[in-house]
């Protein structure tokens, strides 16, 4: 475990997920979809603060999130599993850091979420056409890749710099 | 003498008389036809005269405020005949409400509400908006209700075709277009047909409009589908009301 979760402040700002989650900015859209905010932050706190960090945040965002929608499709074990996978991307090889590296990593990762969604959704019979999921999937998976490398990267190098002063 | 008065004229001089003839046919038309002829040539010749719109514009009002007072005439009388029936349990108070979050894309279609529990919302309440009705509430906290648009996948309401006369059920697709599926093979209903909850419901206030039937597949199996346009802009809104127990 890293020593992020110590950090209350840093822990706090998982807090603003849920309420960009509802806020959705229209400016921020594709096609009317919303970027995966789990995803922009789980990213950089798993790759900082490691696997164990990074499922707890995961599936303590995914309870959140999933209060927020009706019915009872789970975002927990995709997000718990994308915490865990990044966490242990960023503690093997080199720091990642390059634009490119977090926008295909947000890429994957909400790929991951949103298929995890429409499995889901399908299973229910919440999503009578799979091509509308598809549609969803493919935009969410776009804009948040586009925001990454922004958002990740300044949260990244805060992150860091108070793991370095406390660890 | 008296033989030349029965004389029958020769067959030249009826030949000869032809313009009488014809006068006399045109004269049974117009008669037979209530006067066409006349009308529509006085019409036309009587156009530059006609009254401007200004008067028409009062005729138009005075229609409107007739048509508002009868109304509130067959409201007041359907209430009535529904509460005899004991259709109608509910008091169909509305109250305003924000909309505090909007998600009409993606996995959910779904709005936040700024009011709840405590302004009298409940899980299962209609919400209308500017054109007609746009989903039900699926859960509300003390402060905040969320409702579910008819256009998300899990949606399903039963509504009616007034022209035609039939049931038929409405369910959200997660496209900006909910789908009608009608529960008979031939349900004789056409594209441009008004979609309303159904004047039988209980659970939803009735004859409330819901949007237009726009397109029609009659090949559909087991029974016909159409996709219908909602009336009231979902992604629009920012202010709508909720049917109160």
């Amino acid at each position: 475990m890293g020593v992020l979760h110590r950090q209350r402040w840093c822990g706090a700002t998982g807090l603003v997920v849920p309420l960009l989650s509802l806020a959705s900015p229209a400016f921020l859209k594709i096609a009317g979809v919303a970027p995966s905010w789990a995803v922009l932050w789980l990213l950089p706190w798993a790759l900082v603060d490691g696997p164990g960090s990074g499922a707890v945040a995961g599936a303590a965002l995914g309870l959140v999130l999933d209060g927020l929608h009706p019915g009872d499709v789970s975002q927990v074990p995709a997000l718990l599993l994308l915490g865990w996978w990044w966490g242990r991307i960023g503690r093997r090889g080199a720091p990642i850091e390059r634009s490119f590296s977090l926008g295909l990593l947000a890429l994957l990762g909400t790929v991951l979420l949103g298929l995890s969604l429409m499995l889901q959704l399908q299973w229910q019979g919440a999503l009578p056409l799979p091509l509308v999921g598809w549609h969803t999937l493919v935009a969410q998976s776009l804009v948040t890749a586009l925001l990454a490398p922004l958002v990740c990267s300044l949260l990244l190098l805060r992150w860091r710099q108070v793991a370095s002063l406390r660890g | 003498m008296t033989g030349r008065w029965f004389r029958v004229p020769t067959l030249y001089k009826i030949v000869a008389a032809w313009p009488w003839w014809l006068l006399v046919a045109a004269l049974v038309g117009v008669r037979l036809s209530k006067g066409a002829v006349v009308v529509d040539a006085y019409a036309m010749l009587s156009r530059p005269f006609w009254p401007g719109p200004a008067q028409s514009e009062w005729l138009r009002s005075g229609q409107r405020l007739a048509d508002q007072a009868r109304l509130v005439e067959l409201e007041r009388d359907n209430r009535r005949l529904r509460q005899m029936l004991q259709l109608d349990r509910r008091s169909g108070g509305l109250v305003s409400a924000p909309v505090i979050s909007r998600q009409p894309a993606g996995w959910w279609q779904q709005l936040e509400l700024g009011k709840g529990r405590l302004d009298g919302l409940a899980a299962g309440a209609a919400v209308l908006a500017p054109g007609g009705l746009i989903g039900r509430v699926a859960s509300v906290t003390p402060t905040t209700a969320r409702v579910l648009l008819l256009t998300d996948g899990s949606s399903r309401i039963g509504v009616w075709v007034g022209r035609t006369q039939q049931h038929a059920l409405l369910q959200g697709l997660g496209t900006a277009r909910p789908r009608l599926v009608f529960l008979e093979k031939d349900p004789g209903v056409r594209p441009g047909d008004v979609v309303t909850t159904s004047p039988a419901s209980t659970l939803l206030p009735p004859n409330l409009t819901i949007g237009v039937l726009q397109t029609l597949d009659e090949q559909a199996v087991p029974a016909p589908e159409g996709l219908v346009q909602l009336s009231a802009p979902v992604d629009a809104v920012d202010w709508v009301q909720v049917v109160t127990r």
